[in-house]
């Protein structure tokens, strides 16, 4: 594989929370433009990995590059930008669904109403919703907005916590085709957290599943063995 | 007539003790009540009011030889000090969890009592004697210290409550001063709105303690509602410093350099 396809590397990342282990040295790369699905059960740190890439929290030992530069080097503010996470529990800002997609570009400098429209209806998020009171809205509904806010920065990665847990399995169809559809749209790099061996298979282009802090396999989704993945 | 240091109230010290000795009589009766109800807290109440009252007449008994030192001024600066210090330690305790909390609390109480006490020494509300220094200063530092508690209180206990809105708004390439602009000011207002209430009601509901004080000592009512809107003054202006000084300095510790919420929050 040529270097410059290495969109996301991870090299022997380890991260302990007291004396208790979760990161037990990750080995992980995601190409530029697929879809990983990351796999695993509870408790296996999955949110801890992501939160790791975005640099919410710092690792304690092995690396992280994005764009092969290590993410302890770039401004932590632009790697958000370009690296940008949902997390599994997302919240709403105060104030209305626009203005919650509106908020971090504002802070970021862009303007643009059109971008906010354009990021809201690539998520899914309905017309009559968009003056809402966005701390208002339903669990799957807010999943939804918290999309847009991601993609509205225009990253060109996208880490996705359980971006369908709790979301009614007909709407779980619906949010999972918009991300699909602006995937392929924007061309963005994604590492979609799932427990839904199912939507791992859909989604994925690759699938790696992790286990007690552990890569226990990584492959390509035909004839992805899921024994011991569980 | 009395020898007291406040010519407005008409005992000398000895003369005063027996008027405490009959005033005792109330504590016959608060005994004597709470053995009827049954209460059980006699005494705890004994023991109060020998704590308490050791305590201020070893004040009593401070204050008196400091009045009278020729070296008051040098005095004065070692009480100060250590009033800084037990009221930044007392703060840190509030701040539950945080690393080296005293250097937050100590410098935002430190400056914002400074700041009143040189207003007030230029403006010659305080005039250059330990009877009007010590007092006041402890007012100052007190005001501050609870200020500065509560601000630090309620931050910690917004931003842990509202940790997931934290990372969700650094996630999405927030800075952290925005991020936690809000719970800031929430933690600003929490803690001095009960100080703008008690302005609002001053005169109505209560007679503030100063005034009390100065009215009992024998000064114009007048002079004495002037130097009480005085200690207002003083108390917010210094407050507010404290409160602003209590969250920026919190903010470089709750948040790490590369923009992250602390572990130990
Ligand atoms: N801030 C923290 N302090 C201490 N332990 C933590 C912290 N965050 C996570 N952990 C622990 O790290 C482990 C991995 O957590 P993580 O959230 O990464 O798991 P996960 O794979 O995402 O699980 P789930 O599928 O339930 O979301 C868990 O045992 C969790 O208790
Ligand atoms: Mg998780």
């Amino acid at each position: 594989m040529n270097p410059s396809d290495i969109h996301i590397g991870l090299k022997g990342v380890k991260k302990s929370y007291g004396k208790k282990e979760i990161l037990r040295g990750i080995d992980l790369t995601v190409r530029r433009g697929e879809i990983l699905s990351l796999v695993g059960p509870s408790g296996s740190g999955k949110s801890t990995l992501l939160r790791c890439i975005n640099r919410l929290i710092d690792i304690d030992s092995g690396e992280i590059r994005v764009d092969g530069k290590d993410i302890r080097k770039i401004d932590p503010v632009e790697l958000r930008r370009r690296v940008v996470l949902m997390p599994q529990n997302s919240v709403m800002f105060p104030g209305t669904v626009m203005e919650n997609v509106m908020t971090p570009l504002k802070i970021a400098g862009i303007e643009g109403e059109k971008r906010v429209v354009n990021a809201l209806r690539d998520s899914g998020v309905p017309e009559e919703l968009f003056h809402r009171d966005a701390e208002k809205l339903s669990g799957g509904e807010k999943k939804r907005v918290a999309l847009a806010r991601a993609i509205a920065l225009r990253p060109e990665a996208l880490l996705l916590d359980e971006p369908t847990a709790g979301v009614d399995p007909k709407k779980v169809e619906l949010i999972e085709r918009s991300i699909l559809d602006m995937v392929k749209k924007r061309r963005l790099t994604v590492i979609w957290v799932t427990h839904d061996t199912e939507q791992a298979l859909r989604v994925g282009n690759r699938i790696a599943s992790i286990k007690d802090g552990k890569v226990v396999k990584v492959g390509k989704k035909d004839g992805f063995e899921w024994e011991g993945v569980y | 007539m009395g020898g007291g240091l406040l010519s407005g109230i008409p005992y000398t010290p000895e003369q005063a003790l027996l008027t405490m000795a009959m005033a005792g009589v109330l504590i016959v009766v608060a005994v004597a009540l709470m053995r009827m109800k049954r209460l059980g807290t006699e005494k705890e109440y004994l023991y109060a009011l020998l704590k308490g009252g050791v305590q201020i007449f070893l004040l009593a008994l401070f204050l008196t030889y400091i009045f009278s030192s020729p070296y008051w001024y040098l005095l004065i600066w070692i009480l100060l000090i250590g009033m800084v210090l037990v009221a930044g330690r007392t703060s840190a305790k509030r701040a539950s969890g945080m690393p080296d909390a005293g250097s937050v609390t100590t410098p935002a109480i430190l400056t914002g009592s400074v700041v009143v006490i040189v207003v007030l020494a230029l403006s010659g509300a305080m005039p250059m004697s330990p009877q009007f220094i010590i007092p006041l200063s402890g007012m100052v530092f007190g005001n501050s210290m609870t200020i500065c508690s509560l601000t630090s209180e309620r931050f910690l206990r917004e931003i842990r409550l509202g940790k997931d809105r934290v990372e969700s708004a650094l996630s999405l390439g927030i800075p952290s001063e925005i991020a936690m602009d809000e719970f800031g000011k929430q933690a600003i207002k929490a803690a001095i709105m009960p100080t703008i209430d008690r302005l609002k009601t001053l005169g109505i509901i209560f007679i503030p303690g100063a005034m009390t004080g100065l009215i009992m000592a024998g000064t114009d009512p007048l002079v004495a509602a002037e130097y009480q809107m005085i200690i207002y003054f003083m108390i917010t202006g210094g407050g507010m410093i404290t409160a602003a000084l209590t969250i920026y300095l919190m903010r470089k510790k709750v948040f790490t350099k590369a923009e992250q919420l602390a572990e130990w929050v």
